[in-house]
């Protein structure tokens, strides 16, 4: 058994370098494309794509996993569709569960938080089921997830949406029977810019000194505001190597979305397509 | 000393009843010992505290590490009594795919894993079917028969 | 685990980006810290070469570099580079500088914009020095001109080749006079 195991990795990993391999000699036969429009294509990429960056961490880099890592992402992603959605995007993810054999779970919820880089980016769902908050932390490619749509595509005004914790209980209500909000075709993803109401204190968080835009006013008394005053960073925005240090240089995004953007441009046209895959039952090996 | 609206406050705050959420200590993540939790269920008892704005508090967990995780049987103090319950939905951070809830809820049951209640109404994670069905034994108490009086699992 | 920032494009670096910032060891924290990188970074792009304490120098090395780079990808029509410009060249006619001065000189360099050489330290003292300077600039070089030493090989080789042709010339010379005596005396003996 445990002579079997990696060599099973080692064969999948061949198939993986052998897939890129067919990949890079397809190019050939479209017209190239020269090196302005990656960049421009980068642009759009980075955002809609924010999981294929490596962790900006210096001492979690290592280029030879990010790359195996990337293939194996490519491979999850022609399996199943995970589309582009937002921080602020209602999403609906349908997954089979362990602990109900044979059935499909779907949870309905807007997206608070998404996180982490590679195979390990997930991403948080809320939603409010019988006046009950509920949150699910969702692998973004687990093999387990049948699919994920999006059923309305918006963006809001911060970054994470975790003061919805805190909010008015109709701020993340969502239908689970929703319908799939359409937008026209090429319009830019539109902008949430609804200011929440917070329930009145105790809260989660000191949200005060977060600088959250999608918000009312708090209501607090002044000496909370004066507090969050003295701790702020106003220098740290000046900060050049901060800020080099928390992203990666496009010269990397450049090379890593040249690298995999004939395969996200397939899946992308194969999302349009909605084409149906069939089910193939596996056989059994003797 | 105190100016007027000072007062008027402090005289608003005496006035609330007792079942407004006023506690001076922080709410707990964790279950521990003297947590205080929600009754999801409709048990007389049950609603009765959570009405009075008295929710029950954790007086002990039955694992060793004392701090309590999903489907594990806690012994509560609702009402002057003492009572078993099971957690059915946490507060804290949980795992991939494992809901994690507003509140920390709890059902009450008997010794031998009956609910106190008919109906649940949040909805509770699957995840206890499994639990449920590992810490229930042939001969001891039956806790999946809390499965069946759920109204929705998340 | 965290994602990258996405907010921002920012160029490469051609310098070596240590993995933690150094805290300079300043009173006032981080806003005092950057105080003093601020002085180090004007005083390089106003004089072009300074000398000063190790890490200090390579601190302050990659926040001019960053800094430059800015200038040169986004140029001075971009609000969030004049800023970060405004902020870090305490002297104001230094942001001229840079936008008209350094950025057309570095735009089609391939290298690192600045360079750094560790200096000599005087015996008692056992602080490690630095010398950082801007690439192009008006001074002459810190490192010896080597390129005419005499015993350089590739020198000793050129003399050696210089040597051989002369001595293939003068023999030539030396032929032809020959050759022309020869004629000299046989027109003579007629």
């Amino acid at each position: 058994m445990l002579s079997t195991t990696p060599r099973l990795a080692l064969s999948r990993q061949l198939k993986n370098f052998r897939r890129f391999a067919t990949a890079t000699t397809t190019p050939a036969e479209q017209p190239v494309k020269d090196k302005s429009d990656t960049r421009k294509n980068v642009l759009e990429y980075r955002q809609i794509y924010p999981e294929f960056l490596p962790d900006p961490k210096i001492e979690f880099r290592n280029p030879i996993r990010e790359k195996l890592e990337r293939s194996d992402m490519i491979a999850r992603r022609a399996n199943v569709d995970i589309p582009e959605f937002y921080v602020g995007s209602v999403l609906a993810v349908t997954s089979a569960d362990r602990h109900s054999p044979g059935k499909l779970h779907r949870f309905v919820g807007i997206c608070i938080k998404r996180e982490g880089c590679g195979l390990r980016a997930n991403f948080l769902l809320r939603n409010v089921i019988d006046h009950q908050g509920v949150e699910i932390l969702y692998d973004m490619y687990d093999p387990t997830i049948k699919g994920i749509e999006v059923l309305r595509l918006e963006k809001r005004l911060d970054n994470e949406l975790l003061y919805l914790r805190d909010a008015l209980p109709e701020y993340s209500t969502f239908d689970s029977n929703m319908e799939i909000e359409i937008l026209p075709e090429g319009a830019p993803v539109p902008v949430n810019e609804i200011k929440v109401k917070l329930k009145p204190r105790p809260w989660l968080d000191r949200w005060e000194r977060k600088n959250l835009k999608g918000v009312q006013d708090l209501e607090l008394p002044q000496r909370f505001y004066d507090r969050a005053k003295e701790l702020e960073t106003p220098w740290e925005k000046y900060d050049l190597m901060k800020q080099y240090m928390r992203t990666v240089p496009e010269e990397e995004q450049v090379e890593i979305f040249s690298e995999v953007q004939t395969h996200l441009h397939r899946s992308g046209a194969a999302q349009k397509l909605k084409r149906k895959r069939t089910f193939v039952k596996p056989t059994k090996l003797a | 000393m105190f100016n007027k609206s000072a007062l008027l406050r402090i005289s608003s705050l005496l006035s609330q009843p007792a079942s407004k959420n006023f506690h001076l200590s922080s709410t707990c993540n964790e279950i521990r010992k003297l947590a205080r939790l929600r009754v999801v269920d409709n048990s007389e008892i049950g609603k009765r505290a959570m009405a009075e704005g008295k929710p029950p508090r954790c007086i002990h967990v039955y694992n060793k590490t004392e701090v309590g995780l999903i489907g594990d049987r806690v012994l509560v103090a609702i009402k002057g009594e003492k009572k078993k319950a099971i957690l059915v939905g946490l507060k804290q951070n949980q795992k991939p795919k494992v809901p994690k809830f507003d509140s920390n809820n709890i059902v009450l049951i008997d010794d031998s894993g009956t609910p106190l209640g008919t109906r649940i109404h949040v909805p509770i994670p699957t995840i206890l079917r499994t639990i449920l069905k590992e810490r229930t034994h042939a001969k001891g108490a039956d806790y999946t028969k809390l499965l069946g009086i759920a109204s929705k699992f998340v | 685990m965290n994602q990258a920032e996405i907010s921002k494009l920012v160029s490469q670096l051609r310098v070596r980006v240590n993995p933690r910032l150094r805290k300079l060891k300043s009173a006032g924290g981080p806003e005092a810290r950057l105080d003093k990188l601020r002085k180090t970074v004007t005083a390089l792009i106003k004089h072009e070469r300074i000398e000063l304490n190790y890490p200090r120098a390579d601190e302050s090395r990659m926040y001019a570099e960053r800094l430059i780079s800015d200038a040169i990808r986004y140029g001075d029509c971009h609000r969030e580079t004049m800023e970060m410009a405004d902020f870090w060249l305490i002297e104001k006619q230094l942001v001229h500088k840079l936008f008209k001065v350094l950025a057309p000189r570095f735009v089609n360099y391939s290298t690192a914009y600045t360079r750094m050489y560790t200096a000599p330290s005087v015996y008692p003292e056992v602080v490690k020095r630095a010398v950082l300077e801007l690439r192009g600039n008006p001074y002459p070089s810190l490192v010896p001109d080597m390129h005419n030493n005499r015993n350089l090989i590739h020198n000793v080789l050129l003399d050696e080749a210089k040597k051989a042709y002369r001595t293939q010339k003068y023999e030539e010379i030396a032929a032809k006079i020959d050759a022309a005596e020869k004629s000299v005396s046989e027109e003579a003996r007629k």
